[in-house]
């Protein structure tokens, strides 16, 4: 897993790519959040358009970004996400706690 | 494998979630033999990953030094995915329902459910380690 970050009109925006799987990629992810909280940024897009993939346990880095964000009385949304990354929130019913979006454009205005 | 019907392939790998690339490739080119509709080759890709980590991490428990084993066996009527670690298993009627209110904020868990919602069938053994068998028929 890869990541890099761009700042839009105040909100992060976070390019996930390859696979999300945990391991080291929980400590990637983590750093990063706590970098931007430390910052004071509280509204965070993470654009998964080029993650080919994501396991159970990269869902729980995911979970634990958006209960790290919560808690720190910030938003976490995604968007672009993949057909695959999809049906796996659909089935775990995760869509129902992560606000995605289908272009960046819509996310960012969804701040 | 020269024959779509009855042929199988096999594969080793290290326990090292790197490696899941490696299966996910795999899987996409018995997904092409199988031919597959696209919602049949996401629920196979996700759950042979699933099965794989759950191999990687509990099986082995992260010790690279340990072997998954999988096996694909491509039939006319399903594909049939055989997945063994060395672990010694678990108490299935101890699984928690993921979806579940108070279990769906729970970072890890998801595994086994992601693999039954998605496969037509799958089967657990604990014998000379954990076996786990996925199977996905043709529409």
């Amino acid at each position: 897993m890869k990541i890099s970050r761009a700042d839009k009109d105040g909100i992060v925006v976070l390019q996930v790519s390859g696979k999300l799987m945990g391991g080291p990629d929980a400590d990637a992810f983590d750093q990063q959040l706590k970098q931007i909280l430390g910052e004071g940024g509280r509204k965070i897009l993470v654009d998964l358009g080029d993650v080919t993939w994501v396991n159970s346990t990269g869902l729980g880095i995911l979970i634990a970004g958006h209960a790290q964000v919560g808690r720190a009385g910030g938003e976490m949304k995604l968007c672009k996400v993949s057909r695959r990354v999809e049906s796996i929130l659909m089935v775990t019913r995760l869509n129902m706690i992560f606000e995605s979006y289908a272009d960046e454009s819509q996310a960012l205005a969804s701040f | 494998m020269s024959d779509r019907h009855g042929g199988a392939v096999e594969l080793v790998i290290p326990a090292q979630l790197e490696f899941l690339d490696l299966v996910d490739n795999v899987v996409e080119a018995v997904n092409e033999l199988m031919q597959f509709d696209e919602d049949a080759r996401t629920a196979v890709s996700i759950s042979v990953v699933e099965a794989g980590t759950n191999a990687i991490q509990h099986g082995c428990r992260r010790n690279g030094s340990g072997r998954i084993h999988l096996r694909f066996e491509v039939g006319e009527e399903a594909l049939t995915v055989v997945v063994h670690d060395p672990g010694a298993g678990f108490d299935l009627a101890r699984v928690p329902d993921p979806t579940s209110p108070e279990n769906l904020l729970r970072e890890r868990g998801r595994g086994i459910f992601i693999m039954r919602q998605m496969m037509d069938e799958v089967d657990f053994s604990f014998d000379q380690g954990t076996t786990v068998r996925l199977v996905k028929r043709r529409r």
